[in-house]
């Protein structure tokens, strides 16, 4: 079936840092069929109007994670992101280098800290050497336990999310949401044998900074939803803690946690009906009835109440001088 | 200068896994790739990797299956040896982490693929690639190696008759540099972009086998190309088989169900080498549609079965092709997809040059030989690496310093400069278009004397084109219109040596099918062509075939 042509008006950002000059948006028309994917369009551009048109790609399948920009202000992937609806609802396509990453040129961007965070949470399996893994055949596992890894192992690492993240906006110190879907696919896989110390970890390593506001959810085109596996992660979290002992190098690092950036939301509706030491048997169900009405905050900040929160702890164990 | 004692060019699994070896035997290694390691095209892999791992199976008839789909080209005790290395292999790569997809039992999921007497496809749900190397990427990072990300290698320097190290940019700042390397490992995959018509990445442009090439290693085999009979119109992105598994079934323009006509018993699911001449010969007889396609029904299965069974096939259509199988016909067409031929090895991976080593698809061993199985291309990736980087690990721990000079970076580095200060010429992509036309038209799944020679003398006059090939973008910063420019003159290359090899064999054998010489003629062609580089082309030379016990046979399906 014959398919009309759309006119495509793209504006596309501009800029090479070492050859100087201002960044700036330039516009391209083409004629293209409408179910033409974005990618399709740069790369016709390059070929027929400017060879110097930067970006990265590789696959055009969805599946290498190279092509991920801000495609009328939403970080997608080009190869996927069709242009005939972006053209329908917005008059033309405005094409920008993701989010929350330094600029290299046009729309490649520097992923240094992506990868970072992603190496920060030990993906890998740690496992005991007292306990190996069978001699000459797989490790067994069911089909059930495969289900437990979710919709993780679909990442293909784009950074979209990363992209869309406020908390990684606000805060360097967050891994973002790809990283911590990665920690939850270890986390969950039954052959690695650091889950406890993973998650006890990963307290004091940015799992609470998370605002759950699920843009990185809404932004990944795998559909691997990490706003929900992180909020199974500060479950689980809280569910480890219970088995550590109090006083641990850990959990004080928690408490600190909470004290210092006051984001837990959660935490703060536990602590305040239950107080600390019930909330921790408490925690899964307070989640669920927590997360029903999902507060969205743009930014993370410290909390109101949080003075509260630090007169509880104040009242455990005394701040230490010099701390903050 | 820089300096490594091993160094990995490509980091796709065979390059990660060549590392992975060479790191275990203690040398001090670097990784170069174009790409981020995750980025490699093994990640687009989806159907699975063999291991005869079931009970009901063995390694003999794993072995006898790769001969026999090889047409007898493959060498039986390289494939001896791949087979035996399959079991141990994956399970290795389950312990590194692979997510594979399970059975009840909890032990490997398998599923049948084509030509193969058993189910041994062992998979990760539909994209198996990704679950390998996001796996072995992450294994490879507990290890200490340096990993040069977005360079891109553009020469191996050989001299005294061994390697030295090579030439490469980093995308980043433009700047050419050298690095001395005792042992070099060419794993930078396929080159399928040579066709315009290809399932292959942007990025599978063929550079180290030219540049292998360049620097005088030999390369085998290379005329033997694999097609897949569907591939979506513009896009060429890969639709398995399994379409027609579930009972999708091609049209031409006339309606009518053509694979009558070919495959009377089988119909639509005759095999790859099968389905893809019917196509041609449909085109070519102009009962194609008009732009030369036919078309793909799965509508008469209904929207359920459509979108349990084939859910991803059915995102595909959607999201890349603009069609919806459930009430449209898929536009499809046959595309290269693999590369049977690479740079010249033996089962350690080692070339003719001291010091160069290859693995993956970039590299011919040969256990695929004519026609290579669905399924053994990521193993090979994963047996053969390793077998390169322990190779390279051995000679570099015996071998003498080696040594760059300032010149072998000048000596790369001057035509990108004449190409980058050029006021007039053509640029790269005109130049890469008209090359993917010619080797579409005249080097694809039916060949012919006459095809072969135009498109030799349509292949050597766009050589001619790219010596005026022209880099307008002048930027040192991640210069896209410069990797253009490289990787066209690394296809043009490789393309020179498929059309040539193509011509010279006179028989049908696997992939290469040749209309004027419609049967295999072991007699004359049960060797290995082999190509050097000279200053007036390639020139062949032949190589005979490895053989323990498995006497050639017709190959019938
Ligand atoms: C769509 C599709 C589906 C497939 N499905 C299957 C399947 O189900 N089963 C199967 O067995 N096989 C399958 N194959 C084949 C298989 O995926 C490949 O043969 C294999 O993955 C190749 O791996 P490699 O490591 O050799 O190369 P690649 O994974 O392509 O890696 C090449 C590396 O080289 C680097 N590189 C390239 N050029 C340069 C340069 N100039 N400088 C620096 N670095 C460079 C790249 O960055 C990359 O890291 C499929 C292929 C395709 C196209
Ligand atoms: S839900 Fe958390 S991780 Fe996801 S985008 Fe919001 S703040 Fe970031
Ligand atoms: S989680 Fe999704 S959006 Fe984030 S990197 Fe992975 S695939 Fe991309
Ligand atoms: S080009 Fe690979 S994800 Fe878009």
């Amino acid at each position: 079936m014959p398919e009309e042509m759309v006119t495509a008006q793209i504006d596309v950002f501009r800029h090479d840092p070492a050859g100087g000059g201002a960044p700036r948006y330039q516009r391209f028309t083409l004629e293209l069929p409408p179910h033409t994917p974005v990618l399709t369009a740069l790369l016709r551009i390059r070929a027929e109007q400017d060879p110097s048109l930067t970006l990265r790609y590789s696959c055009r399948s969805a599946i290498c994670g190279s092509c991920a920009m801000q495609i009328n202000s939403k970080s997608r992937l080009a190869c996927q992101t069709p242009i005939g609806p972006e053209i329908a609802e917005h008059g033309r396509i405005v094409i920008e280098p993701m989010r929350n990453q330094g600029g290299v040129r046009d729309l490649v961007v520097d992923q240094t800290s992506f990868w970072e965070a992603y190496d920060r949470m030990r993906p890998h399996l740690i496992t005991d050497p007292l306990r190996p893994m069978p001699e000459g055949r797989e490790t067994s596992m069911t089909p059930a336990q495969v289900e437990q890894f979710r919709e993780t192992p679909r990442c293909i690492a784009c950074a979209a999310c990363y992209s869309a993240c406020p908390a990684v906006e606000a805060d360097a110190a967050f891994p973002g949401p790809m990283a911590l879907a990665k920690l939850y696919r270890f986390v969950v896989d039954p052959r690695d044998q650091a889950r406890q110390d993973r998650l006890v970890r990963i307290q004091t390593e940015g799992l609470w900074l998370c605002l759950r506001c699920h843009l990185c959810t809404e932004a990944c085109p795998k559909d691997v939803r990490p706003s929900e596996r992180i909020r199974d992660l500060k479950e689980m979290a809280i569910a480890a803690q219970g088995g550590t002992e109090r006083g641990s190098r850990h959990a004080i690092g928690f408490k600190q946690n909470i004290r210092e950036r006051g984001q837990l939301n959660e935490m703060k509706l536990v602590l305040q009906t239950d107080g600390i030491l019930g909330s921790v048997g408490q925690a899964g169900q307070g989640f669920k009835i927590w997360r029903k009405k999902p507060e969205i905050s743009k930014k993370p900040r410290r909390i109101e109440g949080i003075e509260e929160i630090e007169q509880i702890y104040e009242a455990l164990d005394p701040k230490p001088k010099g701390d903050r | 200068m820089r300096r490594h004692e091993v160094l990995v060019v490509g980091a796709g699994l065979a390059g990660q896994r060549a590392a992975l070896a060479a790191v275990e035997a203690r040398r001090d290694v670097a990784i170069l790739s174009k790409l981020h390691p995750l980025r490699s095209h093994s990640g687009a892999a989806q159907g699975g990797i063999n291991a005869a791992v079931g009970k009901e199976d063995s390694v003999d008839t794993h072995i006898y299956d790769t001969v026999k789909g090889s047409d007898y080209l493959g060498d039986q005790d390289a494939i001896e040896f791949f087979c035996r290395e399959a079991g141990p292999t994956v399970v290795e790569m389950e312990h590194y982490g692979t997510i594979f997809s399970r059975a009840e039992d909890g032990s490997l999921a398998r599923r049948p693929f084509g030509g193969q007497g058993f189910p041994r496809t062992i998979y990760a749900a539909d994209r198996t690639g990704l679950a390998l190397l996001q796996a072995l990427w992450e294994r490879l990072g507990t290890e200490h190696f340096t990993l040069y990300q977005e360079w891109d290698l553009t020469n191996i320097v050989v001299r005294e008759g061994r390697v030295q190290g090579i030439v490469a940019f980093d995308r980043r700042t433009g700047q050419f540099e050298g690095i001395a390397a005792k042992s070099v490992v060419v794993a930078t995959g396929p080159a399928g972009r040579i066709y315009g018509r290809t399932t292959n990445a942007h990025t599978c442009t063929g550079d180290g086998i030219a540049a292998a090439y360049d620097a005088g290693a030999l390369l085998k085999d290379l005329e033997f190309v694999q097609f897949h009979p569907t591939a979506l119109l513009e896009s060429g992105i890969l639709i398995t088989e399994g379409a027609r598994g579930e009972g999708g079934i091609l049209k031409n323009v006339l309606g009518e169900r053509f694979m009558g006509k070919y495959a009377p018993h089988v119909l639509d699911l005759a095999s790859r080498d099968v389905v893809s001449r019917a196509i041609v010969t449909e085109v070519r007889e102009g009962r194609g549609f008009p732009g030369d396609f036919v078309h793909l029904e799965l509508m008469h299965l209904g929207k359920e079965r459509i979108e349990t069974r084939l859910q991803e096939i059915c995102d595909f259509c959607r999201n890349f092709a603009g069609v919806d199988p459930v009430v449209d016909p898929i536009p499809i067409f046959p595309a290269q997809h693999y590369m049977m031929g690479g740079v010249g090895t033996n089962i350690r991976g080692e070339t003719n040059i001291a010091g160069l080593y290859a693995a993956g698809e970039a590299a011919c061993v040969s256990i695929h030989g004519a026609n290579r199985l669905g399924g053994n291309s990521l193993l090979e990736t994963l047996v053969f690496g390793k077998q390169a980087g322990l190779a390279a690990a051995a000679y570099a721990a015996s071998a003498s310093a080696p040594e760059l000079h300032d010149s072998d970076i000048a000596d790369a580095e001057a035509p990108v400069r004449r190409m980058m200060s050029r006021t007039d010429g053509e640029d790269p992509q005109a130049i890469r278009t008209a090359m993917q036309q010619t080797m579409d038209r005249y080097v694809g799944i039916y060949r012919t004397e006459s095809d072969l020679l135009e498109g030799l003398r349509q292949i050597r006059a766009i050589q001619k084109r790219f010596e005026r090939v022209r880099v307008v973008d002048r930027s040192n910063v991640y210069n896209l219109n410069l990797t253009d420019a490289l990787e066209t003159g690394h296809m043009l290359e490789l393309a020179e040596v498929i059309v040539v090899g193509a011509f010279a064999r006179t028989e049908s054998r696997g992939a290469h099918s040749r209309v004027d010489f419609p049967s295999r003629d072991d007699a004359h062609w049960m060797r290995h062509t082999l190509a050097r580089k000279t200053p007036e082309g390639p020139n062949l030379s032949y190589a005979p075939v490895g053989y323990t016990r498995w006497e050639p046979k017709e190959r019938v399906y």
